[in-house]
């Protein structure tokens, strides 16, 4: 049975893995990032310059491009120019140390459909791609599954076997991010940026995550669902199925 | 005291003994004159006195006159060759005043009698002398003292007039605003030299000051990379089913350390942004928009910490800031006042057309209002994940948007309030 739940593409009947292409100079990141995504069940591909990165765009087709500002012999800006000229339709994620506003409005302008500041989560960068490629993904499924449970990510609705659940808002994003990350542990403090912002930050104190997570997995399992949800101690959770 | 006010005083000063000397001289002069044509008059009426007598007496009789200004008699003494001309006071006809006269004593053989002559003459007149001198060089001393108070008020005007746009120039010098600051050339070779000094010195500090930005900003921006690289290890590491309890527990707790270091280095970047004005106000903010919103985003620690919010806010503070410092300065303050506060304290937001505060209970004694908006100023250090940037943000952005902020405590509650400065 194919898991419907990975980032499978589906044209025409056939199921195709999801194909991204990472351009960052960090080795040590660029392999933390492609090992991440892997094992999220993406094929990755990673170069480590501005050349590299263009020749890989022009020559093939991907799903999604992450690529970091500043790289050796260019501009990682100009990649995004470049994709954007070749009407390529891969989604398109900047990763940069500059965190400006002018420097995320000069990326989206440009095309980018995302901007990510270092340090980031790899959890949230897997998030963002998904998100990405599920909105581009104009003629395949809108819809994301784990098992029993299934999202429709523009209604922002659950189903558990077809039967409704009643999320809240935040409670929704903590399922999309639990199953956008299946398997893998999440901090308290990712789970916290991504659903609530990085204003969290100010108040630096995440016990209010445990609320919200209880009660969702009550719903969950009260629908019908097997619990997913494991709390991993002193870190966070992870939602999984074995 | 001014300069020239000073160098007026020392010029005045100095006058006083030349106008002193001047003025003995001139009296001096014309004192001189005075007796030498009393004394051409005293000896020319001699030689009347003297004719006349030698007429009179020729017959051998003898001579004696006496009246306030002559005496004529015959004497004992030998004649002298010459007569002697002294200054002598006296009593002033018909009244008791005392005044100098220039007196001619000779005493002279008319026909062989020995006779004294005694003449002398009022000089009255050199008693007004000395006060008309007086006069005139107090005159002069008067004319010239508003003489150089006009001239000091038309010269401290104009001359002094590039020393003065320099001053002011320095007055409302902004670290910021350097690079369009010069100091024009004058045509006066002594501000040229302070002002040629001037720029020199707003050059380097501009160059220094660029630099120190230039340094803070590529810091920040160099250390974000191995922050992101340590950061996706451990979050790689963490995926690891081999790991035991305790060794997930470092890696979270080391994650969070980093975290820690990665927020105190964005609030490092953002304190140095905001002094390096890069954010410019475009608009106006009601700030009450801004902490509802805020509330809405803080509502599920609100909850979670039982905090009862109020709001009081009839009127609309507002302020010309950018809306990131305006989001920034609100999440600051309202993040405290939730992150300080004890499960079921209180925060009340109190808002007027001039003043816009908020106040927290908390188990946190009074607070150092001296040291509270220093950087690395936190309260209880090591028990709260503060940066202790937080205040120093605030801080900056109300300096830098002409608007300023206090804190009381009082009834148990810390408070802070912004208001227009």
């Amino acid at each position: 049975m194919i898991d419907l739940s990975l980032p499978f593409r589906e044209t025409g009947g056939i199921f195709t893995t999801m194909k991204l292409l990472i351009i960052e100079d960090e080795p040590a990141l660029r392999e933390s990032i492609q090992t991440y995504l892997e094992q999220q069940g993406f094929v990755c591909e990673a170069v480590a310059d501005f050349k590299a990165g263009l020749q890989k765009v022009q020559q093939y087709d991907y799903d999604c491009v992450v690529v970091d500002i500043n790289l050796p012999y260019g501009s990682g800006l100009d990649i995004v120019k470049e994709l954007k000229a070749i009407e390529a339709k891969a989604g398109i994620i900047i990763i940069s140390a500059r965190a400006s506003l002018e420097d995320k409005l000069t990326g989206l302008e440009l095309g980018s459909d995302d901007y990510l500041t270092k340090p980031f989560h790899l959890s949230e960068l897997s998030a963002r791609i998904q998100a990405i490629i599920r909105r581009r993904n104009f003629g395949g499924s809108k819809t994301i599954s784990f098992q029993e449970i299934r999202l429709e990510p523009d209604a922002q609705r659950v189903s558990i076997d077809s039967k409704p659940v009643d999320l809240t808002e935040k409670e929704y994003r903590l399922l999309e991010y639990f199953i956008a990350n299946q398997r893998r542990v999440l901090t308290k403090a990712a789970i916290a940026t991504h659903v609530w912002g990085d204003e969290y930050e100010q108040v630096s104190n995440y016990d209010f995550i445990y609320t919200h997570i209880k009660n969702l997995r009550k719903k969950l399992i009260d629908a019908g669902s097997e619990d997913y949800i494991k709390t991993v101690h002193g870190v966070g959770y992870r939602f999984t199925d074995h | 005291m001014r300069l020239l006010t000073k160098t007026t005083l020392y010029f005045l000063l100095a006058m006083i003994p030349l106008l002193v000397v001047g003025g003995y001289f001139l009296y001096k002069q014309y004192s001189t004159q005075i007796n030498e044509r009393a004394d051409k008059e005293l000896v020319y009426e001699e030689v009347q006195w003297i004719q006349y007598l030698e007429a009179a007496t020729a017959n051998g009789s003898n001579f004696l006159l006496q009246s306030p200004d002559l005496l004529i008699h015959p004497a004992q003494e030998e004649p002298t060759p010459y007569p002697t001309i002294t200054n002598t006071n006296g009593l002033k006809a018909r009244s008791n005043e005392e005044i100098p006269y220039r007196q001619l004593a000779h005493i002279v053989d008319i026909n062989g009698v020995p006779y004294q002559i005694v003449i002398r003459k009022s000089q009255e007149q050199k008693l007004a002398l000395v006060s008309n001198i007086t006069y005139i060089m107090l005159l002069v001393f008067g004319g010239l003292f508003i003489a150089t108070l006009l001239f000091n008020w038309m010269i401290s005007n104009r001359l002094w007039r590039p020393f003065r746009a320099s001053l002011q120039k320095v007055r409302n010098l902004e670290l910021q605003k350097m690079e369009a600051v010069r100091f024009e050339e004058t045509n006066t070779k002594e501000f040229n030299e302070l002002n040629g000094a001037l720029n020199t010195m707003v050059q380097k500090i501009q160059h220094d000051y660029l630099n120190m930005k230039e340094f803070t900003e590529n810091a920040a921006h160099e250390m974000q990379t191995p922050l992101a690289i340590a950061q996706s290890k451990l979050e790689l590491l963490l995926q690891d089913s081999q790991l035991n309890d305790t060794q997930v527990g470092s890696i979270a707790q080391a994650t969070e350390a980093l975290s820690r270091l990665s927020k105190l280095n964005q609030s490092l970047l953002l304190l140095a942004k905001i002094e390096n004005n890069q954010f410019v106000a475009t608009e106006t903010i009601n700030l009450t928009n801004v902490t509802q919103k805020y509330l809405r985003l803080f509502d599920e620690i609100i909850k979670d910490k039982q905090l009862q919010v109020h709001i009081q806010a009839e009127e609309d503070f507002t302020a010309r800031l950018h809306p990131f410092l305006a989001d920034s300065l609100v999440s600051n303050l309202l993040g405290n006042a939730i992150k300080y506060n004890e499960e079921g304290g209180k925060i009340n937001i109190q808002v007027s057309r001039s003043s816009f505060c908020i106040s927290n209970t908390s188990q946190q004694p009074a607070l150092d209002a001296q040291h509270l908006f220093q950087r690395f100023q936190t309260p209880n250090k090591g028990t709260t994940h503060s940066t202790g940037l937080g205040l120093a943000i605030v801080k900056r952005i109300v300096d830098t948007s002409q608007l300023k902020i206090t804190y009381q405590y009082a009834e148990s509650m810390h408070r802070f309030c912004i208001s227009q400065a």
